[in-house]
């Protein structure tokens, strides 16, 4: 059928930072709808690729894998994305009406950014905000383990599937709002069918409070997934094999005209009659 | 005359499936043919086409992460049902891979025939998932077109 195939990593940040593992906390979903599919909503998903082929063995039809990664207690990811930088300025504006007085570490330029630099012991590049897009306050309390989890980073594709050119992972560019402009993307060689498996290298933040400051500490993490590619011939509809004619109807007189397209009438006879002797 | 008579069927299969219909502008279909067809960008196209050419559909998604694909196309007698002919052709099983729908128009037709026919749509699966139109047409051309 003809359609891209997508793959939603979805992660449980939280845990995974805690158990230092995505082993139990990743779950993989995806939309091929194909019963073959193994493993799915576990880290260990395997993608079935379903694909055809000529008669001469040649690849009839491609394959694109698209990859998402979303984070378990994160903002819902189809917010448009200058959603948080609003939420800040909503949130700024209120507080200049409450009182004259800007609030200890604002940023006078914050309101016309799209960023809060915060003094002190404010986090580095952003606000917080929790999950329901509320700004989370200046100095550390309970509230901030309430945070909206940051979505991992995709940060490559490697291994078996990769290294045999089954598929070609690259990272793309795009306007698509949920993922911020990036994407991991492929397409896949479905001329050789078998089972590969690959790996994904995943970057998650943790909020951590060092030396008095608020610091997102990254995580590197690994975990493998695998596509099998089947492949069958490609079929005519009409016949079940190769092209054949048409199988129309038995029509006694034509049951409608068809008044853009008149038969002209036959053209003179090109041989000229024989000369009566 | 070109050999190859190729027709397209666009469908937005998001609002299809929303609308439980392949009208209101969710399907398009358009041809190449270059014998005067009618119809091009909706659901009602007559290709024009001579005897002995192929023809050949196929759809796309106008959302490429959504699916669709022909699951049948069949021929309508004068009372605009299914034919026996249609009924005895071979259903392509889907586990056989993709099916390519293409077929050569027979000799010996009348000019100024129109054959309507019935294309089947399936969008991913379910009882809901599959959707179909009565109205585009095979027209028979005259040898005075080409």
């Amino acid at each position: 059928m003809t359609q891209q195939a997508g793959i939603v990593v979805l992660i449980d940040v939280d845990a995974a930072v805690e158990s230092k593992t995505l082993l139990g906390n990743t779950y993989l979903v995806d939309n091929t709808g194909v019963p073959g599919c193994q493993e799915e909503g576990t880290e260990a998903l395997v993608t079935d690729m379903q694909s055809s082929h000529w008669i001469d063995g040649s690849q009839a039809d491609e394959q694109i894998l698209n990859w998402l990664l979303y984070a378990l207690g994160s903002l819902p990811p189809t917010l448009p994305r200058n959603y948080r930088s609003d939420q800040v300025r909503r949130h700024e504006r209120v507080g200049h009406n409450d009182a004259t007085q800007p609030e200890p570490g604002h940023d006078e330029s914050a309101g016309q950014g799209a960023r809060v630099r915060r003094r002190g012991s404010g986090v580095p590049g952003r606000a917080l905000l929790d999950v329901h897009g509320r700004v989370l306050p200046e100095t550390a309390d309970g509230s901030h383990l309430a945070h909206s989890r940051p979505a991992p980073v995709l940060v490559d594709i490697t291994g078996e599937a990769v290294d045999l050119k089954i598929i070609y992972p690259a990272l793309y560019g795009s306007p698509d709002r949920s993922t911020e402009g990036w994407y991991w993307s492929a397409t896949v060689d479905t001329s050789r069918p078998g089972t590969y498996a690959y790996t994904m290298t995943v970057e998650l933040r943790e909020l951590m409070h060092i030396d008095g400051g608020w610091h997102w500490m990254p995580h590197r993490m690994t975990f493998d997934a695998a596509i099998r590619i089947t492949s069958k011939p490609c079929l005519n509809g009409f016949t079940g094999a190769g092209i054949g004619v048409l199988p129309l109807p038995v029509v006694e007189s034509p049951p409608e005209p068809f008044p853009e397209i008149v038969a002209e009438p036959f053209a003179e006879p090109l041989v000229e009659p024989l000369p009566v002797l | 005359m070109r050999p190859q008579v190729n027709i397209a069927i666009v469908v937005n299969v998001i609002g299809a499936l929303s609308d439980q219909s392949l009208g209101d502008g969710n399907m398009c279909m358009m041809d190449d043919g270059d014998l005067g067809s009618t119809g091009l960008g909706g659901v009602e196209l007559r290709t024009a086409c001579l005897p002995g050419q192929l023809v050949t559909w196929e759809a796309v998604a106008l959302d490429v992460q959504t699916p669709v694909e022909i699951s049948s196309i069949t021929f309508l007698g004068p009372d605009g049902q299914p034919t026996d002919v249609e009924a005895a052709a071979p259903a392509v099983d889907r586990d056989t891979g993709r099916a390519v729908w293409s077929g050569i128009l027979p000799r010996g037709l009348t000019p100024g025939t129109v054959y309507p026919y019935r294309i089947e749509l399936r969008m991913s699966e379910g009882d809901f998932s599959v959707l179909h139109v009565d109205t585009p047409a095979l027209a028979v051309a005259g040898a005075g077109d080409c």
